[in-house]
């Protein structure tokens, strides 16, 4: 992507960035992992899709999609509200075979060179697989257009993705539904790692903030955003339900840092890769 | 039994499958598998009555709710029965992909057959009890769009129920509305609790095995067979599928959509707890015989953002005769319900946790043999 690109994306964060409370005074929320995969197209049309994110107060929704088709419909439809995120995948069903294809890097340098982006991801990669050449040369290509990688990982591919790039910003999908020990360990060892909170509950079960991981909130409190993850089309209707969910919990937090995890530390990892680094 | 025998019993098993020219893979009879397979029974398991339903294993309740089962005046027009959507010809299904009552519904009415086994009650566990399960179709407008005092008043002003209701109950039929629309409900369950399935030829091969007779083994159908191997080893069915019931009796996403039409879905479970809990009907609630103390699960259970499009994992008993299938129906046969899970979009399921489904890419014979394994599981009677 080249400088006029780039800088038009942090000019639209810029814009569009949140002041406060929405327009019903509820917290805004920044949804940082939803997909609009091909399957959901016929059934949720681009203009539904901005509705539900809308009506659940997502002020901004990181979105990755198989193909990337889904992902340019709805930034179309809502450039203030989409995010957009470049999946290494060009369909659905690639989610396991991408890192030994490949014309994988072909498809994002093609993508890179036609359309703005502000991370990598949300791919699929586990272990030792992190190190094979399509995946290295997507890091390398989300480290010269300045991406975040959104990397659903265990702790160890997230290790090597940072071997390879020490200065990356990973986004760590669902925090590697690691236990909050661990999260907390990679945490304190990558202070360029994020981690969202999609399509787990047990930090707030019941509705109520885990105590073990409420501390964790509290020590990184610029570290965690929330996430529904529509991996399924059907869930896109539960967006809002999940963004009620959230601020149910959250509300248990000081309002500062209810605040970061809902939408300020999106938007800055957001802004981050707008803005270059 | 032990490790020996079993060892023992897995060879026979073996050289079974072998002399019938079997195609299952030469792990198919090793002692883990040969314990998987044992506990799928014994067949029929015991079984309690409901400690929250003090009609429940009644005979003369259970009298008062077949008549009452039958009895279209439960719905407000008078044209919808319970056994309109639950057919004893149809083993207590419909045959309808989705089912209809007053209006259109959108789920497939699942058969009742073992249905008092159950802990959570339709596809999306809105109710914990079978009494308090049998009330809420009476009671929602789309499916018999009855009520309390309807209910209570044909129960009270029909001679013959009422008859029924004092032989059930020793008293006349109670002034209170929601009191007797309740021993109503009560004594459906009651009746529906002799819903029971009997043994299938799954259940004298499993037994065979238990006990070391050969015959018995031998006389399952080799084609069953392979398939249960699959069943229990490469497809992972056993994990949901689990027990002498053939269900964890809990909720899982399979990969089916849920979506209704454009702009609605059906939230599964999600939506099931939430019903739950509002409901005064439940085991927390004053109207159960429970007293609270067979209230854990519901007092325990909340809804977490997993739960949407989460629907119950149905027993395999009787599954042919049974058909359409999952929640909406949407699956004609056996064959179409082996061919999701062989071809099952994985992307449709989150694999952030240990995933159970995954698809199976059955060839054409080991589909063949997963649909005679599960028509096996057909019990004898009719």
């Amino acid at each position: 992507m080249g400088a006029a690109p780039r800088n038009l994306l942090a000019g639209l964060l810029l814009v569009a960035t949140p002041a406060g409370p929405g327009s019903a005074g509820e917290l805004p929320i920044v949804d940082a992992h939803i997909h609009y995969s091909a399957d959901a197209w016929e059934m949720l049309p681009p203009e539904d899709a901005v509705r539900l994110l809308r009506e659940a107060g997502i002020r901004r929704a990181f979105v990755s999609s198989s193909s990337d088709d889904g992902t340019q419909k709805l930034l179309a439809a809502a450039p203030d509200l989409i995010v957009p995120v470049l999946r290494p995948y060009r369909r659905r069903g690639e989610l396991s075979t991408w890192m030994h294809d490949p014309a994988i890097v072909a498809h994002l340098e093609d993508r890179l060179a036609r359309f703005r982006y502000a991370g990598m991801g949300e791919f699929h990669v586990y272990g030792g697989d992190a190190d094979l050449p399509v995946v290295r040369r997507m890091v390398e290509l989300a480290r010269g257009h300045g991406l975040f990688l959104h990397a659903h990982s265990d702790a160890a591919a997230v290790e090597r993705l940072f071997a390879q790039d020490p200065d990356a910003r990973i986004l760590w999908a669902h925090s590697g539904f690691d236990g909050p020990g661990n999260v907390r360990t990679m945490l304190e060892r990558h202070p360029r790692l994020w981690c969202d909170l999609a399509f787990r509950s047990d930090h707030a079960p019941g509705g109520r903030l885990d105590p073990e991981w409420r501390a964790l909130l509290e020590d990184f409190p610029d570290r965690f955003m929330l996430g529904t993850d529509t991996f399924a089309p059907e869930r896109w209707h539960s967006v809002g339900r999940h963004a009620a969910w959230s601020r149910g919990w959250l509300a248990e937090l000081a309002p500062p840092l209810a605040e970061r995890i809902a939408w300020r530390n999106a938007e800055a990892l957001a802004g981050a890769a707008g803005a270059g680094r | 039994m032990t490790g020996r025998a079993l060892a023992r019993i897995a060879a026979a098993v073996v050289a079974v499958l072998l002399s019938a020219g079997a195609a299952a893979d030469a792990g198919a009879a090793d002692p883990a598998e040969t314990a998987r397979i044992l506990r799928h029974g014994p067949w029929p398991m015991p079984w309690r009555p409901d400690p929250g339903n003090r009609l429940s294993g009644d005979a003369a309740a259970a009298a008062l709710g077949r008549a009452l089962f039958a009895d279209p005046r439960l719905s407000a027009d008078g044209s919808v029965a319970c056994a309109t959507c639950h057919r004893p010809d149809l083993h207590w299904t419909d045959g309808r992909p989705r089912s209809a009552g007053l209006a259109a519904g959108d789920r497939n009415a699942p058969s009742l057959v073992d249905v008092r086994r159950w802990r959570w009650f339709g596809w999306d566990g809105a109710s914990d009890s079978l009494w308090a399960a049998s009330l809420r179709p009476v009671l929602d407008p789309r499916e018999m769009g009855g009520s309390i005092a309807a209910l209570a008043g044909l129960v009270r002003g029909d001679p013959v129920l009422a008859g029924l209701y004092r032989q059930a109950l020793g008293r006349a039929p109670l002034a209170d509305d929601t009191a007797l629309a309740v021993d109503a409900a009560k004594a459906l369950a009651a009746f529906q609790e002799t819903l029971a399935s009997g043994r299938s030829p799954f259940d004298r091969f499993r037994d065979g095995l238990a006990a070391g007779d050969a015959d018995a083994v031998s006389a399952y159908p080799a084609d069953a067979r392979r398939g249960l191997a699959l069943f229990v080893g490469r497809g992972n069915c056993s994990v949901c599928h689990l027990g002498p019931a053939f269900t964890s009796g809990e909720f899982e996403d399979v990969g089916v959509g849920y979506f209704l039409e454009r702009g609605r879905v059906d939230p599964g479970r999600a939506d099931g707890i939430a019903r739950l809990k509002a409901s005064p009907f439940n085991r927390l609630g004053p109207w159960g015989d429970g007293g609270g103390a067979d209230a854990a699960a519901t007092r325990h259970v909340a809804s977490q953002p997993r739960d949407f499009g989460l629907f119950k994992v149905p027993s395999l008993r009787n599954v042919a005769r049974t058909a359409p299938y999952m929640h909406h129906g949407r699956l004609a046969t056996l064959e179409a319900v082996v061919r999701h899970y062989s071809e099952v979009d994985e992307e449709r399921l989150h694999p952030g946790r240990a995933r159970l489904v995954r698809p199976l890419r059955l060839s054409e014979g080991e589909a063949a043999d997963l649909v005679a394994f599960l028509r096996s599981l057909t019990s004898d009677e009719r």
